[in-house]
């Protein structure tokens, strides 16, 4: 259906619209809260919270780009507030990886990373890189992209992202 | 001389320049060292970049829908005469699940408000008066958090209990005898964490766990409300999908 007569309908207060648009996106973007957020309970509340504000603010959508592409904004912005707000709350440091990581070479793995292992690992990096990894290797951003969008340096989010790939390869071998 | 991290990690991401480029090309195809480590980080992005998408939790919108249900009759209540375009049309709005919306999205604000425990002591505080150690402080501002937490979700759990057990003649005695065993197993929980914590009261991982069994809880019983709600609608694929949710724990 095209999106901007869903939009219409939403804001005739056709609810039955908006859950169209949430079964076409929401699993996008449940998927990128858990990721940004490193758990599922989290990345519930924030679909929750992501999904809420899209309805109230589908107003300001005027069909300039795909309502997936104004959507997926939307909610990379919601959850950079969140991970900012965590980061600002939370005294979990990136740097603690410098302690616990050699970057020495390791034995070849034989078998190819299975995703479910990969996203059990995600959980366990800590903020800051986890984020640079997710929105670099997972989401598909440049490093300038990534700094900008973190607030950081694109050096800085070169080294978060080369950190989390040597914990994530301590954690996957 | 192995290549320095970063020079390995930019020649994975193709972000060397060419001679650059050549002089670790030459120097991996004699290290078998270096050679596995270039291997492991190409397929880890190659995973990375192949991750499937999550399933979603099957309550998630059930909630949103209340939500936005609930905002709408706030709209409709408080403005006379609402500007074209945001008065919402509230759908299947039977006076008879009213209260059900509002309990649920009384716990979907009690539990997004108070996501991110334990949090380190807030800037604006009082500074400690000489002698006091900072240490005492946050762990006694992570315990009041935690206690406040727990205050919030045993009222907010205590809402919704009394709204399943009300309607839980509503339910098939399968579905029912799923959800009690399921309650069983979360409470279960709820009194390990506790007992952890009476023993170290600053345990991180236990004061996380304890949260964590409250929002299985929460989960579980807004689950059984949406169940009820659908029911009662007479959404068969609605039932269906909450029903397939419900998976036995433990």
């Amino acid at each position: 259906m095209e999106a901007v007569n869903l939009v219409q309908r939403c804001q005739a207060g056709d609810v039955e619209a908006f859950e169209t648009i949430y079964r076409q996106h929401a699993a996008r973007i449940y998927t990128l809260a858990c990721r940004m957020a490193g758990s599922p309970e989290d990345g519930e509340d924030l679909l929750q919270e992501i999904f809420l504000q899209a309805y109230r603010k589908l107003g300001s959508f005027k069909g300039d780009s795909a309502l997936g592409t104004w959507l997926y904004r939307l909610a990379l912005n919601h959850c950079l507030d969140y991970v900012r707000s965590r980061h600002a709350k939370m005294s979990k440091l990136t740097d603690t990886l410098d302690a616990d990581i050699s970057y020495q070479p390791i034995a070849r793995r034989d078998t190819p990373i299975a995703r479910l292992d990969l996203e059990r690992a995600l959980e366990r990096l800590p903020d800051g890189c986890r984020e640079a990894f997710v929105l670099h290797d997972v989401e598909g951003f440049d490093h300038k992209e990534v700094g900008n969008l973190l607030g950081i340096a694109e050096g800085t989010s070169k080294s978060q992202v080369f950190k989390a790939r040597a914990k994530l390869r301590a954690l996957l071998r | 001389m192995h290549p320095t991290e970063i020079v390995i990690n930019d020649y994975v991401d193709d972000a060397l320049a060419p001679a650059e480029r050549a002089d670790v090309d030459r120097h991996v195809a004699s290290c078998a060292e270096c050679r596995a480590l270039v291997d492991d980080l190409r397929e880890l992005r190659r995973a990375a970049g192949s991750l499937d998408l999550r399933e979603l939790p099957v309550r998630a919108w059930t909630r949103i829908e209340r939500a936005i249900q609930l905002e709408a009759r706030h709209s409709t209540q408080n403005t006379q005469n609402p500007p074209k375009g945001s008065s919402l049309r509230v759908l299947r709005s039977t006076s008879g699940w009213t209260w059900l919306a509002a309990a649920a999205v009384l716990v979907l604000a009690t539990a997004v408000g108070l996501r991110v425990l334990p949090r380190a002591p807030r800037t604006d505080a009082p500074a400690n008066p000489p002698g006091v150690a900072v240490s005492i402080d946050t762990a006694q501002s992570v315990e009041a958090e935690l206690r406040q937490a727990e205050a919030h979700y045993e009222k907010a759990i205590k809402g919704l209990e009394q709204i399943a057990n009300a309607e839980q003649g509503a339910l098939d005695p399968q579905t029912a005898a799923t959800l009690q065993k399921n309650l069983s197993v979360i409470d279960q929980a709820i009194s390990e964490s506790r007992a952890a914590l009476r023993v170290e009261p600053t345990s991180e991982p236990a004061q996380q766990s304890l949260i964590d069994s409250f929002k299985t809880k929460m989960g579980l019983l807004q689950d059984t409300v949406a169940l009820i709600n659908e029911m009662r609608k007479g959404n068969e694929a609605g039932t269906a999908r909450i029903v397939s949710g419900l998976k036995p724990k433990g």
